[in-house]
C-alpha cells in the first residue's frame, strides 16, 4: 500500500529474485553444512545495488532511503535470507560511511568484499551502549582488548566493526577476521544467520580508527536507530508470511470433516493475526518516513516500530504454530523457522525493553498533533 | 474570517485557521458540553446548535463532496479539522444522518430523494436515526422481522426496532425491513426512510448503565409510508445496508479520540489525586498503550491516504473498528485505574453543559466512570468485535 512507482519496482525484482534464489530446502541443506552466506547470492544482492543503497551518489552509491532498505529486510523476514544483509548495511550507513576512512571503505562494501558487521554484545558488559573492551593507547599506536559474543552474521563477516572504549570516549574500531590476535569462533545459530564470539587482543593502526569520542556515540545511536527499524521490517515480512502460511494451511488441512479454516475460533485467530501484522506494518513504514523525512519524531517513532513489531512477531508466529499443529514444530516445515528468526531478531542490537525504556524517556514523548510521522 | 475567504492549503496555517474559527465560534456552554461528553454524543441541543454553527461557516459535512455542500478539503485537512475540534472540545452532534444516510442517499437516492433530504441533515434541521437491530436480530441482522406491506401508494410497516440511538429526539428514522418474505433473508429486506412524526410509531428510552439515556426501542404500528420514501431498489436494502455499515465504521478518526484519552491521562498522572505515579508497572502499560494508538494513526492514515472523498474502505473498516474500539476500552480501563476513588459519584447533574457548581468526583474524573461504562458498547454497537472479526476472515484473509 502507498508505495512509490520505484519502491514498487524494487519489491518485484527482489521478490522475484529471492523467489527463485531462496529455496527453503536449501537454505536448510546448506546451514546443515555451515554456509551461511552463500557467494553467488552475496554477488547478486552487490550487482542488483542492494550493498549500494544507503551510500549518496558520490560515493557510487544508489542513494535510497530506509524506507526502501526496509523493502529488502521485509523480503528478508518473507524469505528466512540468511546473508547478512541488513547487519551490513546498518551498520554501513551509519558508522563506516562518517568515518575518514569511507572513500577506502564504502567501494568495498558496494562491491561485495566487504562484510564489515557490528559486534557490540560482551558476555560480561552491564550495558551494549558501554562496552568493557578497551581501546588504550601504546607507544606505536593502539591496542584492542576485550571480548565480543554472540555477534549474529558474525560467521559472514570478513571483518568486524567493534565497540570499544577508549580514552577519548567510544570509539569503532574495524578489525578484519583473519587479523593476528582476533581468535574468533564461529557457531550456528537457531536463526540460520551463523554467530561468531571473538577476543580481541591486538595493535590497532590509526586507520582502523572509524570513528572516536562524540562522533562514535552519534554513530552508536544512528546505527541502534536503523537496526530497530530494519529488525522491526523484517519481523514484519516474516510476522506476515508466517500468517500466510497459516491461513493457505488451514484451507488445505480438513478435519471433522472440514477444512480447519471453516472453524470460527480459528478464522477470528488469523483475524487477530491480521490486524495485529497490518497495524504493525504501519508503523514501520512511518518509522522509515520519519527517519527519511529527519523528523524530530525519528526516534520516538523507530523505538514504537521496535517494541510493536517485537510483540507482534512473537505473538503472530506463536499463534501460526499453534494453528499447524505437530507438523510446525518440526525443523522441515518453514513456519517454525520464522518463529526462530524474530525471536533472535527481537534482542538483535536493542531488545524490546530497552526500545520501551528509551520511548517512555524521550522529551517529545508527548501526545503529539496528528498527522503523517 | 467569513464564510467566502479561501482557506489556506498548508497544513500548519490551515490548522491555525480552523483554530481562530473554533475559538470565536465557541462559547463557554457548548464547550462544556464537549468536556462533559461521555459517548459517542453529547448534550443534545447543544449538539445541534454546534451543528447549525458549523454549517452557516460551510463546514456542516467536510467529509461529503462539494457539490453536496462538502468542503473540497483533502484528507490531511479533514482530519485536522477534526482533531482540532476534539481538542477544542467542541461538542459532538448526532451524526446518523451525516455519516452514515448522507452517503448512501448521494449513492442510491433519486434526484428527488437527495434535494428533499441532504439540506436538513447538513443543516441540523433533521435529525436521524438507525432503524436496524431488532429484539431478536442482532448480529445476525439479515433475520430481522420489521414488515413493509404495499398498500396503494404507501407501504405500511409493523414491527420493532432496538438500541436505536437518540431515537427520542430524532425527526426521522432510516430503517431496514422485509418486502418479501418467499426469498431468502438477505434477498428480501428494503430500506426506507420514515417521518418519525408519522401516527403508529412509539418510542420507548432505555436507561444505559451510566444513568443516561441514549438507546430507545422504536415501535411501529400499522405506520403509513409513501412508496416514495423508498432508498435504493425494493428488496435490494441489504446492499445499502452493508455499504452504510463500512461507512459507519470507517468514517471516524478513532485515534483522534484515543490521543485526547492518552492526553487526559497524562494530566491525570500529573495530578495530586492520582494513586498511580508510584506504580512502575503503570506507567509501562501507559506507554504500550500509546505505541498501539501511533500503530492505529498511522493505519488509518494509510487507509484514508488511498481513498478519495465519497469512497468506501470496504472490509478495512473493519479492522479499524475493532483496533480503534478496543484500544478505547484499553484507555478507559487505564483513565478509571488512575482516577481511582475519585471517579465513584455519580452525579448525573454535573453532565449537563449548563451546570457550573461543584462535584464530588476530582475534576478531572468528572466523566471517567461513564466513559469507562459506556466504552463497553463500542465492541457492540456497528457490529460486534466478533463480527468484525469474521468480516476480515471472509474478506480480507479469504477463509
Amino acid at each position: 500500500m502507498t508505495m512509490t512507482e520505484e519502491q514498487t519496482m524494487l519489491w518485484d525484482t527482489a521478490d522475484r529474485y529471492l523467489r527463485d534464489n531462496a529455496d527453503f530446502n536449501q537454505r536448510r541443506d546448506q546451514i546443515a553444512e555451515g554456509v551461511y552466506s552463500q557467494p553467488q547470492k552475496w554477488q547478486a544482492f552487490a550487482e542488483m545495488g542492494w550493498l549500494a543503497m544507503p551510500f549518496p551518489e558520490s560515493m557510487d552509491g544508489l542513494n535510497f532511503g530506509l524506507r526502501e532498505i526496509a523493502i529488502l529486510a521485509e523480503l528478508c523476514g518473507q524469505y528466512l535470507v540468511t546473508e547478512p544483509l541488513i547487519d551490513t548495511l546498518a551498520v554501513a550507513s551509519t558508522v563506516l560511511m562518517h568515518s575518514d576512512q569511507a572513500g577506502a571503505l564504502v567501494p568495498d562494501v558496494i562491491s561485495g568484499e566487504l562484510i564489515a558487521i557490528a559486534a557490540i554484545d560482551e558476555p560480561t558488559a552491564e550495558s551494549r551502549l558501554s562496552p568493557s573492551s578497551t581501546l588504550s593507547k601504546t607507544e606505536s599506536g593502539w591496542h584492542l582488548q576485550g571480548r565480543k559474543y554472540w555477534i549474529s552474521a558474525g560467521a559472514s563477516a570478513t571483518h568486524f566493526v567493534v565497540l570499544a572504549d577508549s580514552c577519548n570516549g567510544l570509539a569503532w574500531v574495524l578489525v578484519a577476521k583473519n587479523a593476528e590476535g582476533l581468535s574468533c569462533e564461529t557457531f550456528p545459530t537457531h536463526d540460520g544467520k551463523g554467530g561468531a564470539n571473538c577476543h580481541f587482543d591486538l595493535a590497532i593502526d590509526d586507520n582502523q580508527i572509524l570513528l572516536m569520542g562524540d562522533a562514535a556515540s552519534d554513530a552508536l545511536s544512528a546505527f541502534r536507530e536503523c537496526a530497530m527499524t530494519l529488525s522491526s521490517a523484517e519481523t514484519l515480512g516474516a510476522a506476515q508470511a508466517a500468517l500466510d502460511t497459516t491461513v493457505d494451511y488451514t484451507k488445505q488441512r480438513e478435519q471433522f470433516g472440514q477444512p480447519l479454516a471453516s472453524f470460527q475460533a480459528l478464522q477470528h485467530r488469523m483475524a487477530n493475526m491480521l490486524i495485529q501484522t497490518e497495524t504493525t506494518r504501519s508503523l514501520v513504514y512511518a518509522a522509515c518516513d520519519a527517519a527519511d523525512r529527519d523528523s524530530p519524531d525519528r526516534a520516538r517513532f523507530a523505538r514504537a516500530a521496535k517494541v510493536k513489531s517485537a510483540a507482534v512477531g512473537r505473538k503472530v508466529t506463536q499463534e501460526a504454530i499453534q494453528l499447524h499443529g505437530g507438523i510446525a514444530t518440526t525443523d522441515e516445515y518453514i513456519v517454525g523457522h520464522f518463529f526462530k528468526r524474530v525471536t533472535a531478531l527481537e534482542t538483535w542490537v536493542c531488545s524490546k525493553g530497552e526500545a520501551l525504556q528509551e520511548f517512555m524517556a524521550l522529551d517529545n514523548n508527548k501526545i503529539a498533533p496528528a498527522g503523517p510521522a | 474570517m467569513n464564510a467566502s475567504s479561501p482557506l489556506p492549503t498548508d497544513s500548519d496555517a490551515f490548522r491555525v485557521a480552523v483554530r481562530d474559527f473554533l475559538s470565536e465560534a465557541l462559547t463557554p456552554e457548548l464547550i462544556r458540553a464537549g468536556e462533559r461528553t461521555t459517548s459517542v454524543f453529547s448534550d443534545f441541543e447543544a449538539g445541534r446548535q454546534w451543528q447549525s454553527i458549523l454549517h452557516q461557516r460551510g463546514w456542516g459535512a467536510p467529509d461529503w463532496p462539494l457539490e453536496y455542500g462538502g468542503t473540497g478539503w483533502d484528507i490531511q485537512q479533514r482530519y485536522i479539522f477534526q482533531e482540532e475540534c476534539r481538542q477544542a472540545n467542541a461538542p459532538t452532534p448526532v451524526m446518523m444522518g451525516i455519516q452514515m444516510l448522507g452517503p448512501m442517499l448521494m449513492h442510491f437516492g433519486t434526484p428527488s430523494q437527495k434535494e428533499r433530504f441532504l439540506p436538513g441533515i447538513i443543516s441540523g434541521e433533521n435529525v436521524w436515526c438507525q432503524g436496524y437491530s431488532e429484539p431478536g436480530s442482532g448480529s445476525d441482522l439479515a433475520s430481522l422481522k420489521t414488515t413493509a406491506d404495499h398498500d396503494g401508494d404507501d407501504f405500511v410497516v409493523n414491527g420493532t426496532k432496538i438500541w436505536t440511538s437518540m431515537a427520542h429526539y430524532s425527526d426521522w428514522i432510516f430503517c431496514l425491513v422485509r418486502t418479501d418474505k418467499a426469498v431468502k433473508p438477505q434477498a428480501g429486506i428494503s430500506f426506507l426512510l420514515i417521518d418519525m412524526a408519522t401516527p403508529g410509531i412509539t418510542v420507548k428510552p432505555f436507561t444505559s448503565l451510566d444513568g443516561e439515556v441514549e438507546q430507545c426501542q422504536v415501535f411501529f404500528e400499522d405506520v403509513r409510508v409513501p412508496t416514495a420514501n423508498l432508498l435504493g431498489e425494493e428488496n435490494q436494502g441489504w446492499t445499502v445496508a452493508k455499504s452504510l455499515l463500512e461507512f459507519e465504521r470507517g468514517g471516524q478518526h478513532f485515534t483522534i479520540d484515543l490521543k485526547k484519552q492518552l492526553s487526559k491521562m497524562q494530566h491525570m498522572m500529573s495530578s495530586e489525586t492520582c494513586r498511580v505515579t508510584a506504580d512502575p508497572t503503570f506507567a509501562y502499560r501507559v506507554a504500550e498503550t500509546q505505541i498501539d494508538v501511533m500503530a492505529l494513526e498511522q493505519t488509518e492514515l494509510r487507509i484514508k491516504g488511498s481513498l478519495t472523498a465519497g469512497d468506501n474502505p470496504g472490509a478495512l473498516s473493519s479492522l479499524v473498528k475493532v483496533s480503534g474500539t478496543e484500544l478505547g476500552q484499553r484507555c478507559a480501563e487505564l483513565l478509571i485505574e488512575a482516577a481511582g476513588q475519585s471517579a465513584i459519584p455519580w452525579q448525573s447533574e454535573v453532565l449537563a453543559p449548563s451546570y457550573n457548581g461543584s462535584t464530588a468526583a476530582a475534576s478531572e474524573s468528572v466523566t471517567t466512570m461513564a466513559e469507562y461504562i459506556n466504552s463497553r458498547a463500542t465492541t457492540i454497537y456497528g457490529g460486534t468485535a466478533e463480527i468484525q472479526r469474521s468480516i476480515i476472515a471472509k474478506h480480507v484473509l479469504g477463509l
